[in-house]
């Protein structure tokens, strides 16, 4: 019985808390556009699929000319 | 604003899986504000995804070409704004100009002042993209380089090619309408 009290306090305790934060979440403000901005981009994920095309995309490349020998050897 | 990361601070990291450590570098400490400058300029993900990817790969083959005593950021940002620039040049989709913004903004001045209230996060984005989406590109680029902390007014000035004092007068601007344009997507 003890238990079950126990739990149920904290289960209250953590509704209490997301109700908290679900309010604090619903009523954010913002003093400038800036700063809502800087929000969201805090808050935005890049796609992890950019990054696997890049790779792919960088890897697919071709490395840049190589000097022809006969330059190397006369320095030209 | 903080001192802008530089070139050599970044060579230091070595991230695994790329086949360049100095582009994996690149990638991880700025991918997040390009990205996000390409999506909310672009106002589409896939669009923003595509730019995000020929931005760094454009910043790969061009790494030999970058000025160490620049900021990185800086130099991210400029073939992001270019690349923009171009796609929305060839798609013609945008057609709100700078004196809509004017306009709006001198009518409604007044009651701007107030905070920017944002009830529901899940909705945050789509307003922001609502409001951004009728301001001019020029107020949009401004508002969208200010957020990012690691940038200066001068190097914003810089980027849009302004001076510094025309750059802080029209983020006035800029914020006042966006406040306006914001709170008329509630």
């Amino acid at each position: 019985m003890k238990n079950r009290s126990k739990l149920s306090q904290h289960q209250q305790q953590g509704e209490q808390q997301s109700a908290a934060e679900n309010a604090q979440q619903q009523s954010r403000e913002f003093a400038t556009a800036e700063e809502l901005l800087r929000f969201e981009a805090q808050q935005t994920e890049v796609p992890p699929q950019i990054a696997e095309r890049l790779k792919q995309s960088i890897s697919a490349l071709a490395p840049p000319p190589r000097r022809a020998w006969w330059r190397n050897l006369l320095g030209r | 604003m903080n001192d802008p990361a530089q070139g050599p601070e970044l060579m230091e990291r070595q991230p695994a899986g790329w086949p360049s450590e100095e582009i994996g570098a690149l990638y991880e400490q700025h991918s997040r504000a390009i990205y996000y400058l390409a999506l909310r300029f672009l106002a589409d993900p896939q669009k923003a995804e595509d730019a995000t990817h020929d931005v760094f790969l454009k910043a790969f083959r061009k790494l030999d070409q970058f000025r160490r005593e620049a900021s990185v950021r800086t130099w991210l940002y400029r073939i992001a704004i270019n690349h923009c620039q171009n796609l929305q040049q060839s798609w013609h989709n945008r057609h709100v100009t700078a004196n809509s913004d004017d306009l709006i903004w001198e009518h409604t001045a007044s009651r701007t002042d107030s905070p920017l209230r944002a009830l529901e996060t899940k909705e945050l984005g789509q307003r922001i993209q609502k409001t951004l989406d009728r301001l001019s590109d020029e107020y949009r680029l401004l508002l969208l380089l200010v957020a990012d902390e690691e940038l200066s007014y001068e190097q914003i000035a810089a980027l849009v090619g302004q001076s510094t004092d025309a750059v802080r007068g029209k983020l006035h601007r800029a914020r006042k309408t966006f406040a306006l344009l914001f709170e008329q997507t509630a």
